[in-house]
């Protein structure tokens, strides 16, 4: 193997533009040879120079960046890690994304220098080269482990040259299915294990000396390299990225392809993607920008206030963003605060970030103006192969910190070291105390240990630990921080009992004790213990922590220890109740989810055992498991005296579902379901549910109630539409008569006609489509807002039955817009009735594609004379759709993905794209999935769950709808994006080009960057409504919280700046010309104190908490209002007088720094409000 | 102080080895550069079923398939090294290695976003582009590693547990290869998976594996015999009939107990080679040449397989070739490269073959 050693100059390197200009020129010379998509993107190459970069950054007041290391000494970096030298490894990449005929593998693994200690890498070393991709690099035993694609490389330095002569395959079978996903980020646990991450499309199959282990898609492996044992930690995520410990073991994880920031997760956890996971947990920060990297601040460097921050690289948004956390239940609860850095340069790209051994902060660039490899060309000439910096960040005024010495050290002073404050110290001198082995560090590990002070618990966590380094276990040492006062010991006891079981001979009883712990967190780890252990009475025990308050990871834990060990309960179960209570025995035969137990449970329920709160589990559980007499049980409960309206729509579902998916009904009378029918007034819910069940069933004495219902389209449109769904599965000459006289009916508003011709099309698409086109025709506003069209998308048959139909007719150009539109944006592209739509209406084709030298003009348009904030108000309007389906930052809609840093992220080019042709790139994850029924309905989303009898998809609405496998006839991935084309065909080109440049903000350092200040960004806005211009004279402004009032309210967003425009809120009538907009929002409280409502001004805001009016200061600027709050849900309404004045509703959520006691407070979805 | 001493997945709890420390195992080294290369000459009969001595082909097509043991031969050379040795001289032989980690006789290793079947199709394809005249299979080791029947999750293996699971699903793989290679291939040569070794604490004791695995041997034995194919017992002639309980394996010749280094796959290489009935040539006290021809092997085989399992597969051919499809087209571009350096490595093999026998 090759070595090189370059000394760097202690400046940053001005040599470096003459070799830049030289580089470019090199790729211009290339891309006259690339298609014309390259050319136009070769002007956005930013400045490569170091100044250009330095220039960009942008830290918080009292931090400082300089160059550690830079191009051409090292290149593209992928991870780094440092040595108990104080040497920064890292791994170099120039190969990735895909080796090239004829290209070596060349790739390497560096060493990084620093021995003067002045911040800047002086000597770097070619430790190893001739790698294929290599995405991990972590030195230890002597040597350093490297991914290399398929294989995990032991390489060694046996002569000591400073390079790599020894190469062993180590491990061996992992994917490269996708070269973004491979087996990577290699990070050493506080016990000695090495942790590694591999993502979604890979599929791995190693095998070790006890058997072949398999992880097919992401999760996070944890391998014992002395032994060889390899298992898997958690799974699912889609790109696990960053890997960090906390000082007391716990693992945190960020996802370079999720939006849920940091991940707190623990063994047998399951996240979204995981492939075939019938439940997954979620992250701590939903609708957060991609992660990768992870790290903790610690130790006396840093400043206060940034201790025990957590940084997670922002790579999309060119921004490292800092959180901070705070336990809550068995997990934790993140806020974001002030981001580490930031730049406005488009290639700088934090991909991994480390504390250093002089508590600086280290972050790898990876330096590409392009990311990842799905969405541009792997071979695009603005992929970046040549650089890659390391960057250092320190901290004004702070007295450095001595590197401590621990190479050669006596044990001794090694011990001494793990009392350190520096996380990095302390893990480091366990590494070299693992490297001098058991021999070398007893006895005087076992003195230093037993001259510890009884208070000096974390100490005593060090030492537990160390003892794993060498692969031993102290009994004592667990016994004593099992017991320990402190339930962060306590947790980590139950860690290290979780590798170490197989030593611990009573590791059932301790795990058990902990189950009833007073702290949830060491209640999920007692589970964590529990399903590692084979005793026969592990669930029975696990169950006990139903005994007190659970939450979403404990329940999840538990569902997972019910299953993996069924076979240890199920037998007893069958005949009778194992386990403590009903509650108990609920919770496990729902979570197998198969027929065990269901009598016993429904006896339970209607002897009382159960209370009414466990009827949604029971009548869930029923309608997936239950036979055609439990069902009828099930029938009868819901019928009987008294039951509310929630328990009677339970058990609808229920029965409905049961129906549907798997073709089963109760036994007996069917003819009852009419008194579900009784008392459609203020229950519009049950009695749609209901009318769609009598029809499933073919009761003809429900007809009469359902047609009535039906033709109340006007006032209860989902009334209507649900007994629409009744009719159409009731049949029959009645029905037909029905849905075709109401559609004919031109006394009939247009809604109720479309209502009947998409009933007439569901029964029969081909003479449905007659009736359809008559209807739409008559469209008063050239839209489909019943969705006439979406009905014939939906079936197999329909896009050819209406095709035909409109051979031979003539449509409005304006309701045909909207049907190419849809017809666009099916998944199954149905290019015939595309082609027929336009043929009626005479509409030409859109353009999809621009030529070079339209591209090339329209970048320079963007780049010239686009107007972001002007784009910002093109991409609002509502007629645009742009909102319903994609969030910024969280806020918006959930089907496309979230546009926080697309501007940072994305070309120009790729922008005006996806927006002319969305199908041409679609975002992984976003495909769409098109599951066709043997019956003919299709169905089209992203697949939500699935298990081994049925399919959830979610569609575009954000609905789910769950299909019996046994009813698919296939599934395909649609190539097919869920946006439709043409969507910005309306707009003006001055319009476009505002709105491409607005979308290209998005992200960069500016204006339209998400704040992390806690703007609330998810509004509800108040629809107009008859009652306020005579109520408002009578009872001023508190009739808008009046509960008695059945406002409306739809969802309203703020923008990215995190004010709510007031032109886009409806208008309330008020007195005389006064107009008022009401927008409103939810806040949780989960610990009750004291937190601010921040607001710009208060001329013509009237606040209320709840129903009580708030005083506010008249006419002032700024205003902090101080509320105290008790923990539950507290809704905050705010109301505006529009004037020009009030350009906005804008509120901050902030601490009282004057408080008792903060609040902590969070935004619940819009479904929790 | 009590301290429980590591035991775990080992029976042997005497046998302590309190002060060991990880090191890696055997290195390949360049060999000092003595010239003389030994004839060993060792004819002994193939175990199997045909009598014959194996005998390549001019124009020879060998393809390996099987688990890791297969997978990483590739990365050594070592036994096409010997093979191409032992071909003799004038006759072009190209081998090439569709070996994979992990993979069983029902193809799960080779999956992808499919079930099992969707890995035993896509080696099945890939024989059927490869038209072997001569195929080299050695499964079996997953299975014996893993108690129980959780080896696999193919549907074909549904109803079909314990040793017949592995046996059902071996005949199936067969037939299949049979018939994807189609009329030119001539054998199919099946290697039982070689033994396990016995490593010192604290890896595990791998005496009841290794007594599980010459069940498999048995087991394979049978099936060559049944089905008229010529059998190598690797397993033995690797010396895993000597292994038992407390054992520590000397010379160590793998790096964790299951998977061999370069000095392992070369012992193994001699042993196929010998198992065939073919002249065993040592080069290992070094021969330029002889590992010029190695490393060529090496190179050779790292082209092939970015030729046949390239990475970004997801891009290039599955679901999202609509971003990446258009640069599908550089694959092939591998196969130019691969045939230059065939020619460099039948040129090399006439060289050393020419240094025996001058």
């Amino acid at each position: 193997m090759n070595s090189s050693t370059a000394v760097l100059p202690k400046y940053f390197m001005n040599s470096m533009r003459p070799k830049s200009k030289v580089w470019l020129a090199v790729f211009l010379g290339l891309s006259l040879a690339g298609t014309g998509f390259a050319q136009n993107g070769l002007k956005d190459i930013p400045d490569t120079s170091i100044e250009a970069a330095i220039a960009g950054f942008k830290l918080p007041e009292g931090a400082k960046i300089n160059l550690f290391a830079g191009d051409p000494d090292i290149n593209k970096p992928v991870q780094m890690n440092w040595d108990a030298q104080g040497r920064l490894w890292m791994v170099s990449s120039p190969l990735y994304p895909h080796i090239k005929p004829g290209q070596q593998e060349a790739d390497r693994v560096l060493i990084l220098e620093d021995a003067d200690n002045d911040g800047v890498a002086e000597k770097v070393t070619t430790f190893a080269d001739g790698l294929y991709i290599p995405t991990a690099v972590i030195p230890g035993d002597g040597g350093a482990y490297v991914a290399n694609s398929t294989e995990v490389l032991f390489l060694k330095d046996t002569d000591g040259d400073g390079k790599a002569d020894s190469r062993e395959v180590i491990l061996s079978g992992f994917g490269t299915e996708d070269t973004h996903h491979l087996l990577h980020t290699f990070r050493h646990g506080p016990e000695g294990l090495l942790y590694m991450n591999q993502s979604i499309y890979i599929h791995s199959h190693v095998e070790t000396p006890y058997g072949v282990r398999r992880l097919l898609g992401g999760g996070m492996w944890h391998l014992r390299p002395e032994t060889r044992e390899m298992e898997v930690f958690y799974k699912g995520l889609v790109n696990p990225w960053g890997t960090v410990f906390d000082r007391w073991g716990q693992a945190f994880a960020t996802d370079g392809a999720g939006s849920e920031g940091i991940n707190f997760v623990f063994p047998r956890a399951v996240f979204k993607t995981s492939p075939g996971a019938s439940r997954t947990l979620a992250g701590l920060s939903p609708g957060q920008p991609k992660h990768c990297g992870l790290a903790i601040v610690s130790g006396r460097y840093a400043p206060d206030a940034w201790q025990g921050n957590f940084l997670a690289p922002d790579f999309r948004g060119h921004r490292v963003n800092r959180f901070t956390l705070e336990e809550s239940g068995s997990g934790y609860v993140a806020t974001q605060i002030e981001d580490l850095v930031s730049s406005t340069h488009r290639a700088f790209r934090p991909i991994d970030v480390q504390l250093g051994p002089d508590g600086a902060i280290y972050i790898a660039d990876w330096y590409n103006p392009i990311i990842q490899h799905g969405e541009v060309d792997f071979r695009d000439p603005r992929r970046d192969h040549q650089h890659g910096r390391i960057w250092r960040i320190s901290f004004d005024g702070r007295e450095a910190v001595q590197r401590p010495n621990i190479v050669g050290a006596a044990v001794g002073d090694l011990l001494a070291m793990l009392k350190a404050e520096e996380d990095w110290t302390r893990h480091f001198a366990k590494q070299e105390l693992r490297a001098r082995g058991e021999v070398a560090i007893e006895p005087a590990l076992s003195e230093w240990v037993n001259d510890l002070a009884a208070g000096d618990t974390h100490a005593k966590l060090e030492a537990l630990w160390l003892y794993q380094h060498v692969n031993l276990l102290n009994q004592e040492l667990l016994r004593e921080l099992l017991a320990s006062d402190n339930a962060h010991a306590r947790t980590a006891a139950l860690r290290t009992l979780y590798f170490r079981h197989h030593e611990v001979e009573d590791a059932f009883s301790l795990a058990s004790q902990a189950t009833t712990d007073d702290a949830p967190r060491v209640r999920l780890w007692a589970l964590s213990v529990l399903a590692q252990l084979d005793h026969p009475e592990t669930v029975k025990v696990a169950l006990g922590v139903l005994t007190k308050e659970t939450d979403e990871n404990l329940n999840f834990a538990l569902w997972s220890i019910c299953r993996e060990h069924e076979s240890r309960w199920l037998p007893a179960a069958e005949s009778g109740n194992p386990f403590a209570d009903m509650e108990q025995y609920l919770f496990a035969v729902r979570a197998l989810g198969r027929p065990v137990g269901v009598d016993q449970v429904l006896e339970a329920l209607s002897g009382g055992e159960l209370d009414s709160d466990a009827v949604p589990q029971v009548t869930d559980f029923v309608s997936r498991v239950g036979n055609v007499e439990q069902l009828a049980r099930l029938f009868a409960y819901g019928q009987a005296e008294g039951r509310t309206e929630a328990e009677k729509i339970a058990v609808i579902d229920a029965l409905t579902n049961a129906t549907k998916l798997r073709k089963l009904k109760p036994g007996g009378d069917l003819a009852t379901v009419s008194s579900f029918l009784v008392g459609a007034e203020g229950a519009t819910e049950r009695f749609g549910k209901a009318a769609a069940l009598s029809g499933l069933w073919k009761v003809e004495a429900a007809r009469g109630p359902i047609e009535k219902a039906f033709l109340k389209a006007d006032s209860d449109e989902a009334l209507a539409r649900a007994a629409m769904e009744g009719l159409r599965a009731l049949g029959g000459p009645k029905s037909v008569q029905l849905f075709e006289e109401t559609a004919r009916d031109k006394s009939l508003s247009y809604l109720q006609r479309s209502l009947g011709a998409i009933g007439r099309a569901k029964m029969n698409p081909g003479a449905g489509a007659t009736v359809a086109i008559e209807v739409l025709k008559e469209s008063p506003d050239g839209k489909d807002p019943a969705g006439i069209y979406d009905a014939f998308l939906a079936t197999r048959q329909g896009p050819a039955a209406l095709a035909k139909a409109l051979s031979s007719a003539k449509l409005p150009q304006e309701i045909a817009l909207s049907g190419v539109h849809k017809a666009s944006s099916a998944a199954t592209s149905p290019q015939g009735l595309i082609k027929a739509i336009q043929k009626a209406a005479d509409l030409k084709p859109m353009k999809s594609q621009l030529t070079a030298a339209e591209m090339e003009a329209m970048m320079r348009a963007v780049a010239e004379h686009g107007d972001p904030h002007r784009g910002e108000e093109v991409y609002r309007r509502a007629q645009l759709m742009c909102m319903t389906c994609h969030a910024i930052g969280g806020v918006g809609g959930v089907i496309g993905p979230d546009l926080v840093s697309i501007g940072s992220s994305a070309p120009v080019d790729y922008l005006v794209e996806s927006l002319i042709d969305p199908s041409k790139k679609i975002k992984e994850g976003y495909h769409t999935t098109l599951v066709t029924t043997k019956k003919g309905d299709a169905f089209a989303g992203a697949v939500a769950s699935e298990n081994g009898d049925e399919v959830v998809i979610r569609d575009a609405a954000g609905q789910e709808q769950r299909i019996a496998k046994t009813d698919i006839a296939n599934t395909t991935v649609s190539p097919v994006s869920l946006m439709p084309p043409g969507l910005t065909a309306s707009l003006r080109e001055d319009e476009f080009v505002d709105l491409v440049r607005f979308l290209s903000e998005l992200g960069k350092e500016g204006a339209f960057k998400t704040s992390p200040k806690r703007f609330v960004r998810n509004w509800q806005a108040m629809m107009p409504h008859d009652s306020t211009r005579d109520a408002i004279g009578h009872y001023g402004m508190e009739i808008f919280v009046d509960p008695k009032v059945d406002y409306q309210w739809t969802p309203a967003y703020a923008d990215v700046s995190g004010g709510l425009p007031t032109d886009e809120l409806p208008k309330m009538v008020g007195r005389g010309a006064n107009r008022y907009g009401v927008g409103r929002f939810v806040i949780a409280v989960e610990q009750a104190g004291s937190i601010g409502l921040k607001l710009p001004k208060t001329r013509g805001v009237t606040l209320f908490i709840d129903a009580k009016g708030i005083d506010l200061p008249e006419d002032a600027g700024e205003t902090v209002v101080p509320l105290t709050l008790a923990e539950g849900k507290t809704t905050v309404t705010l109301v505006g007088l529009l004037d020009p004045n009030l350009d906005e509703l804008r509120v901050e959520i902030v601490s009282m720094a004057d408080a008792e006691k903060a609040a902590r407070v969070s935004f619940p979805p819009l479904s929790e409000w | 102080m009590k301290i429980h001493r590591i035991a775990r997945n080992s029976s042997i709890g005497e046998r302590r080895d309190a002060g060991f420390r990880f090191s890696p195992g055997d290195v390949a080294r360049k060999s000092l550069a003595t010239f003389a290369l030994w004839l060993l000459a060792l004819f002994s009969p193939p175990i199997g079923t045909a009598a014959e001595s194996f005998q390549f082909a001019d124009g020879e097509v060998v393809a390996f398939v099987g688990n890791t043991v297969i997978e990483r031969a590739q990365d050594y050379g070592h036994v096409e090294t010997a093979l191409a040795l032992a071909a003799g001289a004038g006759k072009s032989v190209v081998f090439r290695n569709l070996g994979w980690s992990g993979d069983s006789v029902y193809g799960d290793a080779r999956s992808y976003f499919g079930p099992p079947q969707e890995g035993f199709d896509r080696l099945q394809k890939a024989i059927t582009e490869l038209k072997p005249t001569v195929i080299i299979s050695c499964y079996g080791a997953v299975a014996a590693l893993t108690e129980g029947d959780g080896w696999t999750e193919a549907k074909a293996a549904a109803g079909h547990s314990g040793m017949d699971r592995f046996t059902f699903g071996y005949g199936r793989l067969l037939d299949g290869l049979t018939k994807s290679a189609g009329g030119t291939l001539r054998e199919i040569v099946l290697l039982s998976p070689p033994p396990l070794e016995n490593l010192p604490l604290p890896m595990p004791d791998q005496a009841k594996r290794n007594q599980r695995l010459s069940e498999y041997r048995d087991a394979i034995a049978e099936l060559a015999r049944k089905r008229g194919h010529r059998m190598v017992d690797l397993f033995a002639m690797m010396g895993g009939d000597g292994l038992s309980e407390g054992k520590l394996s000397s010379p160590r010749l793998t790096e964790n107990g299951v998977h061999y280094t370069p000095e392992g796959y070369r012992k193994m290489a001699q042993e196929i080679t010998r198992g065939l009935g073919l002249p065993v040539l040592d080069y290992s006290s070094g021969s330029a040449s002889a590992e010029n021809l190695r490393e060529a092997i090496v190179v050779k085989n790292r082209l092939f397989f970015h030729r046949w399992r390239p990475a970004n597969e997801t891009y290039l051919f599955l679901f999202r070739k609509r971003e990446q499809g258009q640069n599908a087209k550089e694959i092939p571009m591998f196969d130019p490269l691969i045939a230059a350096e065939e020619k460099k490595i039948s040129a090399l093999v006439s060289t050393v073959l020419k240094e025996i026998n001058p």
